[in-house]
Formats: structure tokens, C-alpha cells, sequence
């Protein structure tokens, strides 16, 4: 990488190195800490302001209504009292109860390592593919088929998990094509939408399916953010096509990819719901029981808003240790992550 | 294709970039085909049920995949309708405001959370992420937009999913790529903070925007639950609302004697409804694209 | 540690003793008009049967019932494109001034509807008038709170004589009223079911004749006839998933979601009778053999109805509404296509078991502190929305205007494209009527053969020791329900061994099985059964 930066007159700014002291010129001392408070507001006054609308849209229509997130900690009877905020009141505090009743039942904790299971699996086998997919568009050197290829992969991200599922049974299924192909020549089809054993695979190429192209979207503009002059100027070098994808190309994409990979470790608990519940009988539940569909049973079905709610703020629990941790990692190796210490 | 005789290179190759091999080629082609197909041939699916008649999907036993008689009645009933031209003004104008109203509030929030260090952003960054992580109950939310007399009123579909943090972090991450070095020298130059975004940033960022505008469109286009929820008046229903309608056509309970017509199989009736959805997202792609051109920071740089 | 402090209280479930409340159910009163007797009779829960329009329709109902009150605001499901609303409907504005008072229908997805109530009950925000569908009730938690915190209490308005003053809410069979109590006060006005089955097995006739099999009467014909209808190679299965008319076939109880009494008289659930586990065996068989449709194994999302349709399967459980529509639909497309419900029988011999209930199709709703006069108007138009079959009324509501909704044939009315874009149902969710099969001019032999196949089976209706009283459920019980229904299907599908149904039915009866069975007994002990 040395040698490449040396070639180039202007370092890339985006791939910083983790100990690179900071450039000479810094007009405004944003690093200072411990700046008197008011000389700090005087500076970011207008960067507060910015913010503002955001934080009020939240906060009116976020925040607001998560305080009725305080049902978890209840026995919540949304009917009590004379109106629906006296209920809240009404309601009595349990304290833990509700995450007592959801620690103890075996059920949640096969459905929460079930959810682990596959966004690991998925991390793994889905995560790199629109990586890769978008290095290849990036690639094409005709701007109309590279337009037509993209707008073609990412449609199916419009379609519904119905009619994803059913385009695989047509596919896959015991009556679908291969099937048939496979009994015209006289072998016995494989039961492959029905096994649970290899089900993790099956869910993970249906949603590759459906979000390869979608997931592209983002890493091509971070690739149209590369600057043209370090290819030219590392080919002169006589770098090759695999050297130039590693050193330029990789690391122009690296604080997009920790960025989303840490996004959706903060999702790591949530897989999908309805694709489950499609296919929860064709596999059983042991395969396809996940936490969204745990909840939606035992919580929605039953009419439990307390014990939902417990569930959802479990899930924001461990989705917040997740991204810190994932944060930390990043930090640790460099990058920048989502959330800066400084 | 003729591998023996030198081709002629593409005009858009620049000069130092090397022709590639043969093997390369046919790899990347093969990838590309093979990713092409997985997706055209159900979209042809899709797009041939929706033009079927019911003979031609009995004998399918569902999806068509050889085109026989066509009939375009399933199109011809939704259309026909008189709600859909009133929808799609409707859901325009949702898309529009919203994605115009989104984009305004991430983008100034993206870059007052951009510079690390200054007054509060580390605090208010964490108010921004933790939305991401704890959702509000259905009827917490619904009693914030009712007692906001939101009930029945466009503003319902656009407010409540008016920031996505997810969209906001990602605008952020591009913003801190741009070289510190161009706004240095432009706060030297004494410019403020509204005009450091507006003439610097903003142009550099093109492409982002772009995306984050997609993202938004795109969820504003398909809002459903929120009209769901919120818009009672049918006059008002986006067309996600009014597409579902179809999709359920004769799906109801048998009830009273109805002397039913030869409504189109309600199968074609489904797969129309994919097509009118996926459509206007289609058309609306290349426009995206067209900011996903190389060079513009260099530009800048040097300029 | 506080053993139960700061966990909830149990949840035990609740029963409403509706026997009690013969004071709050309204009198039976038959109608001062004379409507045309109906051409076939049913028995009862089975509705009258009509093969023909009456030639004259009668008044049913003398003046406005509205007084020139504001708007009603109503909210009802529509299945398909919702109807223009307000003064661009012609029909509604047609109905609305025949009432007096206008309804103003915010009509919603039905598919989404328990979404739709889940918010408005919870928030409070309930219309003046509100439907409830009969199988959404089941989705809805804590139902009896709901009903008390939002609606008002109709007892005053309509029991006992009280009824009089709405004469066509008078005529509903009582076993409707009944199941319109909550809290053992009258709560709503019930829409009665027209029928009291919730599946039947339905068969391509054309095709079994066609094939040369004969349709079953026996669980091993079922079973032969499956394995020769199954053709993979042709891409044709016998059956779609008929779980439920196995259970059916076998005489698994189907009371209450499944509760029958032991000879001792203690109650028993169907997933602990030998009969459940002889139709889990049968069941797991057709799986084995490979005799169910590939597609339906594979995903709920499986368009079943259509597979029937296609000749892709043979046999197809369904709602006994699936009957004259895809019959209708599909003899224009397929000639000779014939689908006919396979009669009920008997696995194991002796007379067969038929489960059913008179649950009403929805409960109609009205707001609470609406005041006196309000409530009273409102009855009235729901009154004059309930007119029954052969008065002009009803058919005002049923196919508006003629001339702009309708033309008149010599079958009766037939619906203009108009009318069925503006027509979906709104006042036949905001009311009830004496039920009764309409004629079908399309397909002229369905209402015989209904009727015959209802009145048949209507015989072996099996009988609900709990008939009358409303139960919810411990709220154990209910989350304990879905992981033993995945275990069955488990061992239906042969994931599991036939064995160890044992096994999970001890679960279940951990998992709120043993304090459902308590709950079920007591209150039989408590109405003195």
C-alpha cells in the first residue's frame, strides 16, 4: 500500500491510517477538548440547529410513543382505567416479570440461538455478495448494460415473501421443475424445500434472492466516490487488476462495509417473520422458529403486550451490546465505525 | 464471440486500464448471465400470469411460463376502478413531499453529527441510534399521530417514518469521507456551516443522495400500514392501499347472494398488482444512477 | 425470594354463563310482514334455501328510521377494491336517504382488519358504529375488556319485549343473541350464520369420473382413491392439507376448539383421544405416500384453490363458501368442471361426527355515551338494514338501484359493473338478517344440493356440552397452544414419531392444558349440567 500512496500526490483522505497524526493545516481546532462551553457552543451552534428538526420528528414520533414501552415492566391491561393513557396507569408494575417469564421458557432460548444461527450463516454467505456483485457492475464498462443489469437485480427486493417463497417451490419444489426433470430421467427428487437440516441455506438463498441487488445500491456509490486518478496512477506502477482491487478499491469501500456490517449486527436478532411463518410447517418449528416469530405466537397472538414488549427491549439490549461491540472492533482496527469515541 | 482477432476497445475503458483476458471475460459474463436470468425469467413470469386468462393458468396450475391466449382484463379491472388515478396523485404527492422533507432533515442532521468532537454529538448521536434499536407499540403511536389530529391527513404517512436512522448513517459515513482538507480551507475562507454543506458537501455527495433518496422514495411509494392505520377516507388511500384491495378480490367470506361476473382469475389480478408496483420503481432506477458518475471529489480537489 | 411477588397475576380465564341470561336475550317475534316461504327447508342451525326471486317484493319497513341526525360514522372489512366513499357512491347515497340519517362507511382491508381493531379498541377510538367479524374475536385479546371499555350496553334497548320496537332484529334465532353477550349483558347486534359448518371436503367430481374412482366413502377408499388420483409424473396430487376433515372423519371432538366429556363426565381434549391419534396416523400416511401437493407441503402461501382449479390436486379442504363461487367462475372456463363436497362418513364406523356452532358471521357495534336518542336512532337503522330476503328493503341493500346497480331478469337481479364496484357489502356489516340461501341463477342445482348436503350432515352436528357459555381461555393455555399445534404438525408431517404424541400431550397439560380442563369443568359444576 506504501508504494502506491507514495506514487500519489494526494493520499486518499477517506482510508486514513489508525495513527496518522493529523494533517498540518487545522484552522479550527475541532480536537481541542475541554474547550470552555460557551466558546464551543458559539463554534457548533449551527451544527445544533441542524440536528434540531431530527431530533424533534423523533422525539415527538419516536420517543414519544416508546414510553409505552414501560408495559414491560407491567402486567398491562390496555382495557383498564377510563381511557387508553389510564390504563397505563392502572396496569401494575411487575417488576422483571415479564423477562422472568421469557428467560425461563425454553422455547425462546431455541428460537434465540436459531436467530443467532442464521445471522451468523447470512453474515457469512449473504453479507459479501452484493459486495461482490457491486465490484462486478462497478466493472462494466457499457454505462446502458450496466444500468439495465442493475435496474433488472434489484426488483425483486419489491416482491413479497409470498411470492419469493412460491418462485422457489416452482424451482425447487416437489413439483417444481427440477423435480420433474429430475423424475422424467428416473431419479427420486431430493426433498429440498422440506429439510430442515439444510433449511439455514435454503432461507439464505431465498433472501439473496430477493436483496442481492438492493444491497448493491449503497456500494456502488461508495465506488463512484473513488478517485479515478489512484487507479491510473497505481497501473502506471504497474499494479495489477487484483492488486488494484485490494489496495484502492477494497479499502475505498472498507468504512461503508464495517458501517453496514455494524447496522445490521444491531439487527442481528431480527431475520425476517414472514418468510418463517411461510415455511414453519414444511420444516417444523425447531428449524424455523425465530425470535419474530416466537413473539408474534406468544406475545401478539395471546394478547401479552408485556410480555412483547419485555421481548422487544431484550432484543434492543443485546442489538446495542452487539453494535458497541462491533463499534470497539472497528475502532480497534482503524476504522471508523459508527460511532466515534472522540 | 471472436477471441482470436483483437477487439476494438471500449471507448469508456480509460487509457492505462489493460484490455482483460479472455478467461476474465468469460467468467464475469457467465456471473452476470447467470444473476440476469435468475431474476428475468420469474419478472417474465410474473409478467406473463398477469396478462393470462384463466384457461391459461388452469392449465398452468398457477404461474404461466409459456405465453397462450392473453387478456389484459386484469389490468382493464384495476384500472378501471377510478381509484387508481386518484391514488397515484395521492402517493406522488406523499413520495414527493416526503422523500423532499427526509432528505432535508437527514442531510442537516448527517452533517451536524459529522464532526466529531463538537458540542453534544456524541450524545445526540446516541439519541439518534438507539431509535434504531427500540421501536414504539402500535398504539402508543397511533394515540401520538391521533391526538396530533393527524387522523385522516397525509401529513400521518409522511411523519412518523420521516427519519431513518439507518439512511441518516449511512449520508454521515460519506460525509466524513469527504477530505477535511476542502472544508478547512473553506471555513478559512470564512464560509459558515449552512454554506459548507450547501456548496461543498452537497455537490461531492451526489451519489449518496441519491441512494437515501431512493431508500425514502421507495418507502413512502409502498407506505400501507401507516395508511392502515391513520387514513379512514378512501379518497386519501396511497396506492399500496388501494393495490391491496385487488390482491383480495373475491377473497371474501361468502356471505349474500351475489350474481358474480367474469371477473379475471384473481391470480392475474396478483401478479398485475406486482407489475403496477414494480413498474414506477423500475423507471425511476436510471434517473438514480445518473449520480453514480466517477471523479466528482477529484474535481473538486483540484479545482 | 418473594415466590409470585412482582410476576402476574394468573390469568385464569373467565366463563360467562350465558344460561343465566335468559332475562337479557331479546324475545323471538315473528315478522308482521308476510315475506315468500322459502323453497326448501333446513334444519336449523341450516338456513331456508330459495331456488327462485320472488316475483313481489314487500315493505318491511313503514318511514324513515333516521331523524335527520348527523352522519353515523361506521367502519366495515371489504374484501377487494374499496368502494367509492361518501357522495361520489350512488348506492350509498341511495340506501342513506331511504334511512334518514346517512352512514358514513370508512371501509377497511379485511385481511388486516384485527390489525385495524387491535389499534382503534386499544386507543379507544372507536366509530359510532363498529363491525367485529366472528373469527376475528379469537385474535383479539382480553375481548370482553375491550367490549366494556368502548361500546355500550344494548340490554336496556333490546331485551325481553323491548325488542318490539325493532321488529326484524326480533326474528334472529336466539342461539345468535346468545353468542352477542359479553360480560352476561348484551353487548351487540349479531349478523347470524347461514351455516354452521366450518369445512367441508370438496372433490372434482368431472375428474374422479373421468379417472374412474369413486368417490370415498371410507377412510381406506379416501386413501385408495388418493393413491390412484396421484400421478407425479403428470404433476397431479390427490390432496391439498385435510387435516382437519381427517380429524373430522375420525370423530375427533371439535367443541370448543376441540373439548369433549369423558364418560365420567371430566372433559377431554382432542389431542389426549385415541380418535386424534388414529387421524394423526392416517394423516402422516398421505404425507408418506406422497399423495399431498408438493407446493402445499412446502408453504402456507400455496394457492390451493387454485390447484383444485387446475386439476393439479383432486381433493381440497375448504369453507363450504368456496363452493358456488369457483363452481360459478370456473364452468365458463372448464367444460363439464363439477366440485362437489365429499359426503361426511365415518372412519371407524357408526354414524359420523359433523363439528359446527351458530357463531354469527359479525357483531355490529355501537359506540359508548352516545346518549339515548342516538342509540335509539342507530337501532333503527339497523333494524331497517336487517330486513330480510324478499323485502324491498333488502333488496335496495343487496343490489341497489335498479336500473343503475342492477337489471332485472327473469332469474332476478343481475349486477351491473357499477354495482359491483360500489356495492361491497357496507350495511349487510353494520346489521343482521334472518338468514336464508339466496338462488344462484348461474349455477340452479347449488341450493338443492346445499341444502341436501347441510341437512345430512346437520344430523350428526356434534353437540357442544358447553353450548351457551362464552369462555376465555387461561392466557397459559393460549401460549401453550401453538407449540403443541407445531409438535403435531412435527409428527404429522413424520419429523417425530407417531409415539410421541404421549409425550406431547404431557407438555400440553403442563403447558395450561390440565388448568383449561379445570376451567371447562368448573363451569359445567357452576351452571349445574
Amino acid at each position: 500500500m506504501s508504494e502506491v500512496i507514495a506514487a500519489d500526490p494526494a493520499p486518499p483522505a477517506d482510508t486514513p491510517a489508525p495513527d496518522e497524526p493529523p494533517p498540518p493545516v487545522r484552522p479550527v481546532p475541532f480536537r481541542r477538548r475541554r474547550s470552555p462551553l460557551r466558546a464551543r457552543l458559539r463554534r457548533d451552534w449551527p451544527l445544533l440547529v441542524m440536528v434540531a428538526p431530527g431530533v424533534l420528528l423523533l422525539a415527538v414520533f419516536h420517543y414519544l410513543p416508546a414510553l409505552g414501552n414501560v408495559v414491560a415492566f407491567q402486567d398491562y391491561n390496555p382495557y383498564l382505567g377510563d381511557g387508553a393513557l389510564s390504563a397505563l396507569v392502572a396496569s401494575p408494575f411487575i417488576g422483571l416479570g415479564n423477562f422472568r417469564e421469557l428467560f425461563s421458557d425454553p422455547a425462546f432460548w431455541d428460537a434465540f440461538w436459531n436467530t443467532l444461527a442464521i445471522t451468523a450463516f447470512q453474515l457469512v454467505f449473504f453479507f459479501p455478495l452484493p459486495i461482490a456483485l457491486a465490484i462486478l457492475l462497478d466493472s462494466i464498462m457499457s454505462g446502458r448494460l450496466r444500468g439495465f443489469v442493475q435496474t433488472v437485480v434489484y426488483l425483486p427486493h419489491f416482491f413479497s415473501w409470498v411470492l419469493v417463497v412460491t418462485f422457489f417451490v416452482q424451482m425447487l419444489g416437489g413439483a417444481g421443475l427440477l423435480s420433474q426433470e429430475l423424475r422424467d430421467a428416473g431419479i427420486t427428487p431430493p426433498a429440498i424445500m422440506t429439510n430442515p437440516h439444510t433449511f439455514i441455506v435454503l432461507v439464505t438463498a431465498e433472501s439473496v434472492w430477493k436483496d442481492l441487488g438492493w444491497g448493491t445500491i449503497v456500494f456502488l456509490a461508495a465506488l463512484a466516490a473513488v478517485d479515478p486518478n489512484l487507479y491510473e496512477a497505481s497501473a502506471v506502477d504497474g499494479a495489477g487488476r487484483g492488486r488494484r482491487l485490494w489496495h484502492i478499491t477494497l479499502p475505498a469501500l472498507r468504512p461503508v462495509i464495517v458501517l453496514l456490517l455494524i447496522l445490521r449486527l444491531g439487527d442481528a436478532l431480527s431475520v425476517g417473520f414472514e418468510q418463517f411463518l411461510l415455511q414453519r410447517d414444511a420444516v417444523g418449528r425447531q428449524a424455523a422458529e425465530v425470535l419474530d416469530t416466537f413473539v408474534y405466537h406468544h406475545a401478539i397472538a395471546t394478547g401479552d403486550y408485556g410480555f412483547g414488549a419485555a421481548a422487544g427491549l431484550f432484543k434492543a439490549l443485546v442489538g446495542l451490546v452487539l453494535i458497541l461491540a462491533a463499534n470497539k472492533l472497528a475502532h480497534l482496527l482503524g476504522e471508523r465505525g459508527v460511532y466515534s469515541r472522540t | 464471440m471472436t477471441t482470436m482477432t483483437p477487439r476494438r476497445r471500449h471507448p469508456a475503458r480509460p487509457a492505462w486500464e489493460e484490455e482483460p483476458g479472455v478467461a476474465t471475460r468469460a467468467a464475469k459474463g457467465t456471473v452476470l448471465t447467470l444473476v440476469v436470468l435468475a431474476v428475468l425469467v420469474p419478472l417474465w413470469v410474473v409478467l406473463l400470469t398477469s396478462v393470462s386468462s384463466r384457461e391459461s393458468i388452469n392449465d398452468a396450475g398457477g404461474l404461466v411460463v409459456v405465453p397462450r391466449k392473453l387478456d389484459l382484463s386484469a389490468y382493464a379491472i384495476i384500472f378501471s376502478g377510478g381509484q387508481i388515478s386518484k391514488a397515484l396523485l395521492v402517493s406522488t404527492l406523499v413520495t414527493v413531499a416526503g422523500t423532499a422533507l427526509s432528505l432535508v432533515v437527514t442531510v442537516l442532521a448527517a452533517y451536524g453529527l459529522s464532526r466529531p468532537g463538537s458540542l453534544l454529538q456524541r450524545g445526540l448521536l446516541f439519541y439518534f441510534l438507539l431509535t434504531f434499536l427500540i421501536y414504539p407499540g402500535l398504539v402508543p403511536q397511533y394515540l401520538v399521530v391521533t391526538g396530533l389530529g393527524l387522523k385522516d391527513s397525509l401529513w400521518a404517512l409522511i411523519l412518523p417514518s420521516a427519519v431513518s436512522v439507518f439512511n441518516l448513517v449511512v449520508v454521515r459515513a460519506f460525509f466524513q469521507n469527504i477530505p477535511g482538507e476542502l472544508l478547512d480551507s473553506a471555513r478559512i475562507d470564512g464560509a459558515g456551516e449552512f454554506r459548507i454543506l450547501w456548496q461543498i458537501v452537497l455537490p461531492l455527495s451526489k451519489a449518496v443522495i441519491a441512494v437515501v433518496g431512493l431508500f425514502y422514495a421507495v418507502g413512502y411509494w409502498n407506505t400501507w400500514f401507516n395508511a392502515l392505520l391513520y387514513i379512514d377516507d378512501n379518497e386519501k388511500f396511497p396506492i399500496q392501499r388501494v393495490l391491496q384491495g385487488y390482491i383480495l378480490a373475491g377473497q371474501a367470506p361468502q356471505t349474500s347472494g351475489t350474481v358474480s361476473v367474469a371477473l379475471p382469475p384473481a391470480l392475474a389480478i396478483k401478479m398485475a398488482v406486482v407489475v403496477v408496483t414494480v413498474l414506477p420503481i423500475a423507471l425511476v432506477y436510471p434517473f438514480i444512477q445518473r449520480h453514480f458518475t466517477r471523479g466528482v471529489i477529484v474535481g473538486a480537489v483540484k479545482g | 425470594m418473594l415466590a409470585g411477588c412482582g410476576d402476574k397475576a394468573t390469568r385464569g380465564g373467565t366463563t360467562q354463563e350465558l344460561d343465566k341470561l335468559a332475562a337479557v336475550l331479546p324475545e323471538q317475534r315473528p315478522l308482521a310482514v308476510s315475506v315468500p316461504k322459502p323453497d326448501i327447508l333446513g334444519t336449523r342451525p341450516v338456513a331456508d334455501g330459495y331456488t327462485r326471486f320472488p316475483a313481489q317484493l314487500v315493505d318491511a319497513v313503514a318511514g324513515k328510521p333516521g331523524t335527520g341526525g348527523p352522519a353515523i360514522r361506521a367502519m366495515t372489512p371489504v374484501w377487494g377494491p374499496a368502494p367509492p366513499a361518501g357522495a361520489s357512491n350512488a348506492y350509498l347515497t341511495a340506501v342513506n336517504a331511504e334511512l334518514g340519517t346517512p352512514v358514513e362507511f370508512s371501509t377497511q382491508d379485511g385481511l388486516t382488519y384485527a390489525e385495524k381493531l387491535g389499534a382503534v379498541l386499544g386507543a379507544r377510538d372507536v366509530p359510532d358504529l363498529l363491525c367485529v367479524p366472528g373469527w376475528e374475536v379469537s385474535k383479539l385479546a382480553r375481548f370482553g375488556d375491550a367490549v366494556r371499555a368502548n361500546f355500550e350496553d344494548l340490554t336496556p334497548y333490546l331485551s325481553g319485549a323491548a325488542v318490539a320496537a325493532y321488529p326484524m332484529l326480533g326474528t334472529f334465532p336466539a342461539g345468535a343473541w346468545r353468542h352477542s353477550c359479553w360480560n352476561e349483558r348484551l353487548m351487540s347486534v349479531p349478523n347470524p350464520t347461514d351455516g354452521p359448518f366450518p369445512w367441508a371436503l370438496f372433490y372434482r367430481k368431472d375428474l374422479l369420473t373421468k379417472a374412474g374412482i369413486a368417490v370415498p366413502a371410507t377412510i381406506e377408499e379416501l386413501y385408495e382413491a388418493g393413491r390412484k388420483a396421484t400421478d407425479p409424473g403428470k404433476g397431479v396430487w390427490a390432496f391439498t392439507d385435510i387435516f382437519a376433515m381427517v380429524q373430522m372423519f375420525y370423530k375427533v371432538p371439535g367443541s370448543k376448539d376441540g373439548w369433549r366429556l369423558k364418560a365420567d363426565g371430566t372433559p377431554e381434549f382432542k389431542y389426549e383421544t385415541p380418535e386424534y391419534k388414529a387421524a394423526a396416523e392416517f394423516m402422516s400416511r398421505l404425507y408418506k405416500a406422497g399423495l399431498v401437493h408438493p407446493d402445499i407441503v412446502a408453504s402456507k402461501g400455496a394457492d390451493a384453490q387454485q390447484l383444485l382449479k387446475s386439476g393439479k390436486v383432486m381433493f381440497h379442504q375448504d369453507g363450504i363458501g368456496m363452493w358456488q363461487p369457483m363452481q360459478a367462475e370456473q364452468q365458463k372456463v372448464t367444460p363439464g368442471f363439477e366440485v362437489q363436497p365429499v359426503p361426511l362418513f365415518s372412519a371407524t364406523g357408526g354414524s359420523p361426527l359433523a363439528w359446527g356452532d351458530d357463531e354469527p358471521i359479525s357483531y355490529t357495534f355501537i359506540k359508548k355515551g352516545l346518549g339515548k336518542a342516538r342509540v335509539e336512532e342507530i337501532l333503527r337503522i339497523i333494524n331497517w338494514c336487517s330486513a330480510p330476503f324478499g323485502t324491498a328493503e333488502f333488496d335496495l341493500r343487496e343490489y341497489g338501484v335498479a336500473g343503475k346497480h342492477h337489471t332485472r331478469g327473469a332469474d332476478g337481479p343481475v349486477k351491473t359493473e357499477l354495482g359491483f364496484k360500489e356495492i361491497q357489502n357496507q350495511y349487510f356489516f353494520i346489521s343482521g338478517r334472518s338468514p336464508v340461501v339466496q338462488p344462484y341463477p348461474q349455477t340452479p342445482q347449488y341450493v338443492s344440493q346445499l341444502l341436501a348436503y347441510s341437512n345430512e350432515t346437520v344430523k350428526n352436528l356434534e353437540k357442544d356440552p358447553w353450548l351457551g357459555l362464552k369462555f376465555e381461555m387461561p392466557a397459559k393455555y393460549k401460549a401453550g397452544m401453538q407449540p403443541t399445534e407445531d409438535k403435531m404438525t412435527d409428527i404429522v408431517r413424520g419429523r417425530r414419531p407417531a409415539s410421541d404424541i404421549d409425550v406431547v400431550v404431557k407438555e400440553w397439560r403442563a403447558a395450561g392444558g390440565d388448568e383449561a380442563r379445570q376451567l371447562l369443568a368448573s363451569a359445567l359444576a357452576d351452571s349445574g349440567r
